[in-house]
């Protein structure tokens, strides 16, 4: 065994056996009378058994819920299924449920931003501040049905809005204010929400810029709005824009006496979230998620694969348009302390997060390879300017870790598990992630999510061991409840399911290592992961519609090992004739994708060619592109109409050169 | 190379990257902090360390990556000025 392929943290067996996956191990174990000796063998009876495996976790993990848990599913092909429904719950009621005198009294939620802000509430303080606001909410008619939309900042007003609404039966969705009104409206306007909650500014880098302008645009857009709700007080930023203008604080203090407030439970399958996915062709995609699937799976890859538990502080740098927010809300329903930190992660300082990290006893990170490989490649030791005593494990995700980021983490933070997970906004969740019975080994996730069957399906394309798509075999909870105004779920269909029958499919390629750890290799369709975040081409595309010297453009990812998150945006245009890609209209180009859609969908590279690859029928072949552009022989040629305009983006002076290298 | 040409270089890679076309004036004067300006955040701040490395043919030490050092276009110019030996 090579030194790299050697575990780069091995768990120690009492804190393994003290950890909530060995009990629910142990719980299945007696409850069906195996005996699992060893991992593989467990995870294998959660996918095959995965009935038995879900009403034992409902069992032990004991939500509070009404009505019964049998069946556990109806049905078995992983696109119709229903999970529990008879069962009845509230999202809201489970992440703010009651505790022990001293669970009440623990910290719940602390706030931190990079001005240097500071504030908590306890579960018992948390509450009642959402509460209040239902309170208030619900007397504005607001419930089941309704839809409300949140231009954010991950700090407590998101949280007590999000829980409040949601805990009415209302569904939630947020975007961060990075975004420019072009995609906000793209995603918000589908929904037809009752009203919008904003705040009207986004401090960053030490800078205050106002959103008076973005919500000018999106307020016109969104007819449906009845009302806005200030999350910060700026009422100056919503004011005069033809509705009435409320104010989170406002909305509590209205609802601050009452009496207490029964969270209505709703079917285990009603929405709760819906979530937006970029493509590569059409308006983004509104995959409503549900109240029951998310919270048993969060619940799930929290307690068990994570050891969340009363005690646990956790901050995962993330914005209110990423999926990763919702994830990190749920924690509460573990007793984990959440720190919600909103602005740059390096400012004032380069090392600021870290120092808020070691100021909260942080004892979960959830970070990215992006900011890790920032932090490698700025010399920041963290170890050497903060105390790190109570972090106990770090988890990565958005893109790929990759290997040399595990001994990094080893050495200049300190010997602890870093987990990579990887799902997305479609599941909500996660396929493959942490586990603290198993080794960290390079490069891997450690385990496969328990419950599903997960696996890596080979295709002739594919080259490389074991290489497959990533598809999923069986049923699983947190499968979206379908694409929002898509009645006949065709739209549902043709995103997961027509690619491999009966069988989930997610869109990134995967190895399935020998000890059961997983390895992600990238995106294997026309979305791109740049820097972490994902993109759908489409909003590009939208973009250069209005650029008249365009006729046709193609936007694909490119490894790029030396740019932060190991990836960059490639362009490539096809210009009416006579039109020169010259600086002014490289200029110009980027700047209309920036301030209509956001940084990061701005190329790094642009490139006029003669042709794209299209098939046979017309339709454009992104993953031909993207294959040229990164080396590789694309498959199936015989399916192009044009494959000779490949060579051109292989050879292309300004695409070259950058295959292979070290990873991110 | 002069300090006009290193300077233009800085300008027209804030351009490419970041303000597509409007650097000048979002910069302001030579003095005036990249920070403060909100010209660059930090993640840009080590983008450009590694253009300018790539460009001038220097090895920029990331402990060096302050303030003192990268804030403005003459703190950077002058930290490469002092290890290209640029004709003023």
């Amino acid at each position: 065994m090579s030194a790299d392929e050697r575990p780069v943290f091995v768990p120690d067996p009492e804190t393994a056996a003290r950890s909530q996956m060995a009990d629910f191990l142990g719980t299945c174990a007696r409850r069906t009378g195996n005996t699992f000796e060893d991992w593989p063998t467990f995870s294998r009876w959660s996918a095959a058994c995965w009935r038995d495996f879900w009403r034992l976790f409902l069992e032990w993990a004991a939500p509070e819920f009404e009505g019964s848990p049998e069946p556990v599913c109806v049905g078995d092909a992983i696109e119709t299924a229903t999970f529990f429904p008879d069962l009845l719950l509230s999202y809201t009621g489970n992440l703010l449920r009651s505790g022990t005198p001293v669970q009440e009294d623990a910290v719940a939620l602390i706030v931190r931003d990079e001005s240097g802000r500071r504030a908590q509430w306890t579960r018992r303080e948390l509450r009642s501040r959402v509460e209040a606001a239902a309170r208030a909410l619900r007397a504005r008619g607001i419930g089941v049905g309704d839809h409300v939309v949140a231009i954010a900042r991950n700090d407590d007003a998101a949280i007590v809005a999000c829980l409040a609404a949601t805990g009415l039966g209302a569904t939630w969705s947020s975007i961060g204010p990075d975004q420019g009104p072009e995609a906000m409206l793209a995603r918000f306007r589908q929904l037809d929400p009752c009203l919008l909650f904003a705040v009207g500014s986004q401090p960053y880098q030490g800078a205050s810029r106002s959103l008076r302008e973005r919500l000018e645009a999106v307020v016109a857009g969104l007819p449906s709005v009845r009302a806005l709700v200030s999350l910060d007080g700026d009422v100056a930023a919503l004011d005069g824009l033809d509705r009435p203008v409320l104010t989170l604080a406002g909305l509590e203090s209205e609802g601050a006496a009452g009496e207490s407030f029964p969270w209505p439970c709703v079917p285990f399958n009603h929405p709760l979230f819906v979530m937006f996915s970029s493509g590569t062709t059409g308006a983004p995609k509104c995959i409503v998620h549900g109240v029951g699937g998310t919270l048993l799976e969060h619940l799930k890859e929290q307690r068990l694969h994570s050891d969340f538990q009363s005690g646990d502080r956790l901050l995962f740098t993330t914005s209110c348009g990423w999926m990763m927010w919702n994830w990190q809300l749920s924690a509460l329903a573990s007793h984990t302390t959440i720190v919600a930190y909103d602005g740059s992660p390096t400012y004032p300082t380069l090392d600021a997060l870290w120092r808020v990290v070691a100021e909260e006893g942080v004892t979960v990170f959830g970070t990215s390879p992006a900011f890790l490989g920032y932090c490698r490649d700025t010399a920041i030791v963290p170890r050497e300017v903060v105390d790190l005593a109570a972090l106990r494990a770090m988890q990565s995700t958005g893109s790929v870790l990759g290997e040399r980021l595990y001994d990094w983490v080893a050495q200049n933070v300190k010997p602890l598990p870093l987990q990579s997970i990887s799902g997305g906004t479609d599941i909500l969740g996660c396929f493959v992630l942490g586990n603290p019975l198993l080794p960290v080994r390079r490069g891997e996730a450690q385990s496969v999510s328990l419950g599903m069957d997960v696996r890596s399906l080979r295709t002739d394309s594919l080259a490389g061991d074991g290489v497959g798509e990533l598809v999923c075999g069986n049923p699983f909870p947190s499968r979206p409840l379908g694409l929002f105004n898509d009645p006949g779920g065709e739209r549902f269909h043709q995103a997961y399911f027509a690619q491999n029958e009966g069988l989930w499919t997610h869109g990134d390629f995967l190895v399935l290592t020998p000890h059961g750890g997983a390895r992600i290799l990238g995106r294997s369709d026309g979305v791109m992961n740049i820097r972490g975040i994902r993109i759908g081409p489409a909003e590009i595309y939208t973009i250069l519609l209005d650029i008249p010297e365009v006729r046709h453009a193609m936007a694909v990812e490119q490894q790029a090992p030396e740019d932060p998150g190991g990836t960059r945006l490639v362009l490539l245009l096809v210009l009416r004739d006579g039109v020169i890609l010259d600086r002014p209209l490289t200029l110009r180009i980027k700047k209309e994708i920036a301030q209509r859609s956001s940084m990061i969908h701005v190329p790094a590279v642009m490139v006029a060619v003669e042709d794209l690859p299209a098939t046979h029928n017309g339709k454009m072949s992104e993953r031909a592109a993207r294959d040229a552009v990164n080396g590789k022989i694309p498959a199936n040629l015989a399916a192009l109409r044009n494959p000779a305009c490949l060579e051109a983006l292989r050879t292309h002076p300004d695409l070259g050169g950058r295959f292979g290298g070290r990873e991110g | 190379m002069t300090r006009a040409d290193m300077r233009r270089l800085l300008i027209d890679w804030l351009d490419d990257h970041y303000h597509f076309g409007d650097a000048e004036s979002k910069i302001g004067s030579d003095d005036a902090s990249f920070l403060d300006k909100g010209v660059l955040d930090s993640l840009g701040f080590v983008a450009l360390v590694v253009y300018l490395e790539d460009t001038f043919r220097v090895t920029i030490d990331r402990r060096s990556l302050n303030r003192e050092n990268f804030d403005s276009v003459d703190k950077i110019l002058a930290y490469l000025e002092a290890r290209t030996g640029a004709v003023p």
